[in-house]
């Protein structure tokens, strides 16, 4: 079943352009300037119950502008938009009640308080049962470890913290639907693994259904079976992650250290990263990785030779710049 | 409606945090009395009696307004409003499970109910060591009919301020409203000077506006005079209250809809 349905949906803004300096402010002031940028271009998607969703897209590709639609905080400009069979800018509470947004720079926190006190407030705005309130606190607060946090203020948390008490908040009371927007920006290598645990988590165990955009290709492809890849407003990627990646991880990444000091020519159109008297790495396309090998080995002496999967920014470069109707 | 007791605990507490502004809040209220009491004190020199005000009276009568114009913390909905939609996270509203208008008015509450008992206290020492004779009334239905107005008052600034903060999504700047606003506010609300002390037509006027109603007559009532008005004061705010209820919900049902939630 369809929870989330969009077709045709459209987001244009208006922005405003002035003129440099002075001049430019105040001719605006009489004769205003517009532009029309589509932000969310003719997007269709359906969602299903339970999906673990990832949403990735350059900078500007309208990801936010989208997961704003979603949740209803901005209305569409045209087409056809239900979750969970509600037109989400209705603002209504009992749509409200089924799904919970955290966007990575936002926060639901009163920062002068602590994170118990919006707890409490939570469970008022959501009239949360005692019983689910207090599973809840106990088990996020123990995926998370973080007990002795919980009664400081929320301005003394650091990111990393503050975004796990994010995420509590957002899912006491057990959200059908979870968008979250870059929730793992800025946080180190140690938080991001454990929000990924904590994520996984949620959606086995809670049968939460989970949108999640992110510029860290390590949470998408940790957690999402699905990718959806916008670029432009356009959608131009809607499948599996693993078929996106064997499509596009199209190079190995090579590394060769030389017994002696030698200066190597490849008679191989290559793209070489690094190189010096006794080392050079270099990408390659896959089914080229043989004949270029035999080459060297017959013409070099090798230390040793190692052969990596290609760095997983250049498959995302690779795919966005792909032009819409390429794949699929 | 525990939700919105839970909002206007949580502001009660968070001004808890606020020690400092606490502390110029009850410092700005000396200065205004203290001010009051030199400015009066040579003026009732050479008088007995000023608009039939005694200098006790008068002192009363800045003590009580003063008081109430303290907690008429309306304004705070403006900045927060406004500055919100500007910097996007008005969304935050918008996606929790509560009416905007009641999440700031009880919001506002709580601020209010932790001046109010601060300010009360003060409000008490400023009587003692000035050794104000306190012309409070001692008739209950009085206290209680402004008690009443004092309610109607406050929820009237609060539909106001709240108006001016959604106005955001329409004109990005609404410094210019709220400066209007809060000189209107100033001088109509009569903490400034009673309001007798203008010329008769004048006042006349601003009976037909809200703001005379909701500290000046409240005051007055509190020492014993201007009775009389007391219905009609009701009657006023009670429309001005109703029309905007609709005004504040239609403009945001409308509004709403230009909001971009810039930002990320
Ligand atoms: N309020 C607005 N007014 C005008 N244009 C906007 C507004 N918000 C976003 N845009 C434009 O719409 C496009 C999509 O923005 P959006 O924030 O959805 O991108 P995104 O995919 O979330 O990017 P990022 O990865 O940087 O967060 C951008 O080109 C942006 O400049
Ligand atoms: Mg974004």
């Amino acid at each position: 079943m369809n929870i989330i349905s969009t077709s045709n949906l459209t987001k244009s803004y208006k922005r405003y352009e002035k003129e440099e300096g002075l001049k430019g402010s105040i001719k605006s002031l009489f004769k205003r300037q517009f532009i029309m940028k589509d932000a969310v271009d003719n997007f269709s998607i359906d969602i299903r119950k339970g999906e673990f969703v990832g949403l990735i897209g350059p900078n500007g590709a309208g990801k936010t502008t989208l997961v704003k639609m979603l949740t209803g905080i901005i209305a569409p400009t045209s087409g056809d938009i239900t979750v969970l069979g509600y037109y989400p800018n209705k603002l209504q509470n009992e749509y409200k009640k089924q799904y919970a947004v955290v966007m990575g720079q936002k926060s639901q926190l009163f920062f002068e308080l602590t994170p118990s006190d919006t707890f409490v407030l939570f469970k008022e705005l959501y009239n949360i049962p005692d019983k689910i309130y207090k599973e809840n606190i106990e088990y996020f607060i123990d995926l998370f470890d973080i007990k002795d946090l919980l009664n400081v203020q929320v301005r003394t948390l650091s990111l990393g913290e503050r975004m796990k008490m994010e995420l509590i908040v957002s899912l006491l009371h057990n959200p059908t639907i979870l968008f979250l927007d870059e929730p793992t920006i800025g946080l180190d290598a140690i938080a991001q693994k454990q929000i990924r645990h904590f994520l996984k988590e949620v959606n086995e165990k809670k049968d939460t259904t989970i949108i999640l955009t992110s510029h860290y290709m390590e949470d998408i492809k940790s957690l999402c079976k699905r990718c959806i890849v916008i670029n432009e407003g356009k959608k131009i990627y809607d499948g599996s992650l693993k078929s996106l990646f064997a499509r596009y991880q199209t190079h190995k990444m090579i590394t060769i250290l030389f017994e002696y000091e030698s200066s190597i020519s490849l008679p191989y159109d290559i793209e070489i990263l690094e190189s010096s008297p006794y080392k050079i790495s270099f990408m390659i396309k896959k089914f080229e990785v043989n004949k270029v090998l035999k080459y060297i080995i017959e013409n070099y002496e090798i230390a040793d030779i190692s052969i990596e999967e290609e760095d997983i920014g250049n498959v995302v470069e690779r795919i966005y710049s792909n032009k819409v109707g390429d794949i699929e | 409606m525990r939700k919105y007791f839970e909002i206007a605990k949580i502001l009660f507490k968070a001004q808890l945090v606020y020690r400092f502004d606490v502390f110029f809040n009850a410092l700005f209220t000396v200065a205004k009395i203290v001010f009051a009491y030199i400015v009066w004190g040579v003026i009732f020199e050479s008088n007995t009696t000023v608009a039939g005000f005694t200098l006790s009276t008068m002192l009363s009568y800045y003590v009580i307004s003063s008081f109430l114009s303290q907690i008429e913390m309306s304004d705070g909905i403006t900045g927060e409003i406004s500055g919100r939609i500007r910097d996007g996270s008005f969304s935050k509203f918008m996606v929790i499970p509560s009416n905007t208008f009641l999440h700031f008015l009880w919001q506002n509450i709580g601020s209010t109910l932790f001046y109010m008992i601060f300010n009360f206290f003060a409000a008490v020492i400023w009587i003692f060591i000035f050794k104000i004779d306190f012309a409070l009334t001692t008739d209950i239905a009085i206290i209680f009919s402004s008690l009443l107005l004092i309610s109607l008052g406050l929820f009237f600034m609060v539909q106001l301020s709240y108006f001016i903060g959604i106005l955001t999504f329409k004109f990005k700047n609404v410094w210019l409203f709220n400066l209007i606003k809060g000189n209107i506010a100033a001088f109509v609300t009569g903490s400034l000077v009673p309001l007798v002390l203008l010329p008769m037509g004048v006042v006349d006027v601003m009976k037909f506006f809200p703001f005379y109603y909701v500290t000046y007559l409240p005051s007055m009532m509190l020492i014993g005079r201007n009775i009389d008005e007391f219905i009609v004061g009701i009657i006023v705010l009670s429309i001005y209250i109703l029309v905007f209820i609709i005004i504040n919900i239609s403009t945001y049902n409308f509004l709403r809809k230009k909001y971009d939630g810039v930002g990320i």
